[in-house]
C-alpha cells in the first residue's frame, strides 16, 4: 500500500496544475457551506445574546429592525429620532426605568454612544483603567478601541464631523478618555461613551464660548442692549470641553425636546413589560419592540436564504463529483498505455486500482487538510467577520 | 419528617438573607442639607445620607471633583432639589435611575427670577441668581412636599421598611406644618410691613407667607460698598422697610450704619449647608423667633 501511495504522490506531483485543481475543487465544495454555518452560527450566537439581554426598546415607528441594529449592535443606520420627552414618559409609568440612547456620530470610525450612567450598570460594564464618565466632554472606551488606536486614561479622541464640507456644522469635539472598559465580548468594545448631553454638544445643540458681557474684542459683537448680546460669527467657540472653559458651555431652548435614537426600557417585570408593550400598541409616535423577536425574524430571513444557498452548494457539489469523476475516468483512458506497461510487468488489475485509489485518497486528503485550516481561521475570526459582513 | 427539616432550613436561610438585605443600609446623596436632613429624619437607621459639601459652602455653587461624583454615581439614591439648584448638575454625569427631583411635583409654582448681576462670596467663586428661584424649602409646605417625595422614593427601595418610613415621615411632617403654622400666624398681623432682604434667597418664603420683601444684593461677612448704599436709600423711598432679613450673622458695621437709618437686623439663615448647632428644625425655629421680632 506504501509502495502504491509512493507511486501516486509521485504521479500527482508530476501533474501539478491538474492535482491542485482537483484540491482546490474539493476544498471550495466542502468549505464554503461548513464556513458559512460557522459564520451564521457566530452571527445567531452574537446577535441572540445581545438582543437576550434587552428586554425592550422603544424608538419612534419605523423600521424595528433599524432600531435594534442601531441601539444594540451600534450599526450607523441611524432610525427616526425621539426627543428625551418619550423616557421622562416611560419614567412617570412607573413601569420602568429608560436609558436614553443616542447613537448618531463617530469618532475615529468608531460609533459615539451618548447615553447615561445607568447603561453601564445595564450591561455589568466594569472599568480597566482610569475612572468612569464624570462630567461633560469626557469618553469612557471600549477595549478594542484603545487597542487598536493605542488609547490610555487621559488621552484624546476627536468626534468625526457630520458632514466634511459643512462649514456652518457643529465643531468636531475634542474628548478627554477618562477610562477603559473592561473587554466584554459585545459592541460596547467597539465603542466609545459619552454622556448625553456631551453628544448633544457635538451635535452642535450645547456649546462654550467666551462670556459676552466681559468680551473685550468689540469686533465679534453684533448687537448689544441693555439686555442682550448678539455675537457674530467671529465668536471663537471651544472645540474642547476643558475644567476651566466647562462654566462656559450651555444648552439652548427646552431640554425635554433634545433629541435620541432609542430608549432601552428596562420593565420592573414581566407583567409591567406586557402592560407598557400595550400601552404603546396605539401610539402613533413611539413603538416598543422586542429585540428578541427582532432578531428572531432576521435570523429566519438569514436561515432562509441559507437553505437556498445550501440547495446550490449541493448542485455545484454534485456538478463537482461528477466532474471530477469524469476526470479521473478520463484520465485512467490517457494513462491506457501506462496501466498497460504495469500489467506487462506482472502487476495485478488491483494494483491499478490501488494506484488510482491513492491518487483519490490523498487528493481529498490534501482538501481535507487545507479545508480544516480555513475553516480554523474563520473560527478564529468569526466575529470580526459577521462584524464585518453582517451586522455592518 | 425530611420534609420538615427541610422546610426549617430554607426559611431560616430565607430569614438570614432578608435581615441581610434589611441591614444594609441605602446610600443616599444629597445636594443639600435641608434634603438631608429630611432623608436622614425619614430614613432613620436604614439609611447612610451623605452631603459631601464642605462646610461654609453654599451647596448651589459648588463643584464637586471627579471622586465626589463617583461617590455619587454610586449612591442608590441622589436627592436633587430642582429648581436649577446645585449648578454643578448641569455638567456632571450622573445616573438617572438614582436621581430624585424632590421638587418636581410643584415645578409649575417655580419662581424666575430675572436677577442677573454676578457676584462673589465665599469660596464659590462667581455666580449669579439668574434663572429660577431655588431655596424651595423656605416655602415649609413645600419642605413638607419635598420630605414625601423622599418618602416615595424610600418606600420604592425598600417596601419593607416602609411601615418605619411612613412613621418617621409622619413626626417629621408635624414638624413642618408646625413651622408653617407658627410663621403663618407671625406674617398674619401684618402683611404689609416691608421687609428687605440682603440676598435675593427668599423668594419662596416671601410668597408663602405674604412677606412685602424686596432684595438687595449684599452679603453679610461683608461691608457693602457706598454705590449699595445708594441704591439702598434709592429703594427705601418706595419701599419704607424697618427690617433687613440677613443669611448670616451681619458684620457689625453694616448693622451699625443700617441703625442709623433705622433699620434693624434680623438672621433668617436658608440652612442650606449642614448648621454648626442644631439642625434644620431648630434653626428654622431661631429663624421663626427672629421674624417674630420684628413684629414686638
Amino acid at each position: 500500500m506504501i509502495n502504491s501511495l509512493y507511486i501516486a504522490w509521485r504521479y500527482l506531483v508530476f501533474n501539478k496544475v491538474r492535482t491542485a485543481t482537483l484540491v482546490a475543487c474539493i476544498t471550495l465544495i466542502a468549505f464554503l457551506p461548513m464556513a458559512l454555518q460557522l459564520i451564521l452560527e457566530e452571527s445567531q450566537q452574537l446577535l441572540q445574546s445581545r438582543a437576550n439581554s434587552t428586554p425592550l426598546l422603544l424608538g419612534a415607528r419605523g423600521s424595528a429592525l433599524d432600531l435594534v441594529m442601531n441601539s444594540l449592535y451600534f450599526d450607523d443606520e441611524v432610525p427616526e429620532i425621539i426627543s428625551m420627552q418619550a423616557a421622562d414618559e416611560i419614567t412617570d409609568t412607573g413601569l420602568a426605568y429608560a436609558i436614553p440612547l443616542y447613537i448618531r456620530f463617530q469618532a475615529r470610525n468608531k460609533p459615539i454612544v451618548g447615553t447615561s450612567i445607568d447603561y453601564f450598570d445595564f450591561r455589568n460594564l466594569q472599568i480597566a483603567q482610569g475612572r468612569m464618565l464624570a462630567v461633560l466632554g469626557e469618553s469612557v472606551i471600549g477595549a478594542v478601541v484603545a487597542e487598536e488606536y493605542g488609547l490610555a486614561p487621559g488621552d484624546s479622541i476627536v468626534s468625526s464631523p457630520d458632514t466634511l464640507f459643512d462649514l456652518a456644522g457643529a465643531y468636531p469635539l475634542k474628548m478627554t478618555v477618562a477610562g477603559i472598559l473592561e473587554r466584554s465580548h459585545t459592541p460596547d468594545d467597539q465603542a466609545v461613551f459619552v454622556d448625553l448631553k456631551t453628544a448633544w454638544v457635538i451635535e452642535g445643540l450645547g456649546h462654550g464660548h467666551e462670556d459676552l458681557s466681559r468680551t473685550r474684542d468689540s469686533s465679534v459683537i453684533l448687537n448689544r442692549s441693555e439686555d442682550s448680546v448678539t455675537a457674530n460669527a467671529k465668536l471663537f467657540q471651544y472645540t474642547e470641553i476643558t475644567e476651566e472653559n466647562m462654566e462656559g458651555f450651555h444648552f439652548h431652548g427646552d431640554a425635554s425636546i433634545y433629541p435620541l435614537t432609542a430608549l432601552l426600557v428596562v420593565p420592573n417585570d414581566a407583567k409591567a413589560a406586557t402592560l407598557l408593550r400595550g400601552r404603546y400598541l396605539e401610539n402613533q409616535q413611539y413603538h416598543i419592540v422586542r429585540p428578541t423577536e427582532v432578531i428572531q425574524g432576521l435570523m429566519e430571513n438569514i436561515f432562509r436564504i441559507k437553505r437556498v444557498i445550501d440547495a446550490v452548494i449541493a448542485i455545484v457539489g454534485l456538478a463537482t463529483v461528477l466532474a471530477i469523476t469524469l476526470v479521473f475516468a478520463l484520465s485512467v483512458r490517457l494513462r491506457q498505455r501506462e496501466l498497460t506497461t504495469i500489467f506487462k510487468l506482472g502487476c495485478s488489475r488491483m494494483t491499478a486500482v490501488k494506484l488510482i485509489a491513492a491518487e483519490i485518497v490523498i487528493i481529498v486528503l490534501a482538501a481535507g487538510i487545507i479545508c480544516a485550516g480555513l475553516l480554523h481561521i474563520v473560527d478564529a475570526n468569526a466575529e470580526t467577520l459577521v462584524r464585518m459582513f453582517i451586522l455592518n | 419528617m425530611n420534609a420538615k427539616f427541610w422546610q426549617i432550613i430554607v426559611s431560616i436561610l430565607l430569614a438570614v438573607s432578608f435581615t441581610a438585605s434589611a441591614d444594609e443600609k441605602l446610600s443616599v446623596y444629597a445636594v443639600n442639607y435641608p434634603l438631608a436632613y429630611f432623608a436622614e429624619r425619614i430614613g432613620g437607621s436604614s439609611v447612610n445620607v451623605v452631603l459631601p459639601v464642605p462646610s461654609g459652602i453654599d451647596p448651589a455653587f459648588w463643584e464637586p471633583d471627579a471622586s465626589v461624583i463617583a461617590e455619587f454615581q454610586r449612591a442608590d439614591l441622589i436627592l436633587l432639589n430642582g429648581a436649577g439648584y446645585a449648578k454643578w448638575l448641569k455638567h456632571a454625569s450622573l445616573p438617572r435611575r438614582k436621581l430624585v427631583n424632590t421638587s418636581a411635583v410643584f415645578q409649575r409654582d417655580y419662581i424666575s427670577v430675572e436677577q442677573t448681576v454676578t457676584h462673589q462670596h465665599g469660596p464659590g467663586g462667581d455666580h449669579s441668581h439668574a434663572g429660577t428661584a431655588f431655596t424651595t424649602w423656605l416655602d415649609f409646605n413645600q419642605a413638607r412636599m419635598q420630605a414625601k417625595v423622599i418618602l416615595s422614593a424610600l418606600k420604592k427601595q425598600r417596601p419593607q421598611q416602609a411601615d418605619v418610613f411612613i412613621q418617621n415621615y409622619t413626626s417629621l411632617e408635624k414638624d413642618l406644618v408646625s413651622l408653617d403654622q407658627a410663621l403663618a400666624a407671625i406674617m398674619e398681623q401684618d402683611s404689609n410691613k416691608p421687609f428687605i432682604a440682603s440676598h435675593p434667597v427668599y423668594q419662596y418664603l416671601a410668597r408663602r407667607y405674604n412677606i412685602n420683601l424686596k432684595s438687595v444684593m449684599w452679603e453679610p461677612e461683608i461691608m457693602p460698598a457706598q454705590n449699595q448704599w445708594d441704591a439702598l436709600q434709592q429703594l427705601l423711598a418706595t419701599h419704607g422697610a424697618g427690617w433687613m432679613i440677613w443669611e448670616g450673622q451681619p458684620d457689625k458695621q453694616s448693622v451699625a450704619r443700617l441703625d442709623e437709618l433705622d433699620i434693624n437686623s434680623l438672621v433668617f439663615s436658608p440652612c442650606a449647608n449642614t448648621p454648626e448647632e442644631g439642625d434644620f428644625i431648630s434653626v428654622m425655629k431661631n429663624n421663626i423667633r427672629e421674624i417674630e421680632k420684628a413684629f414686638q
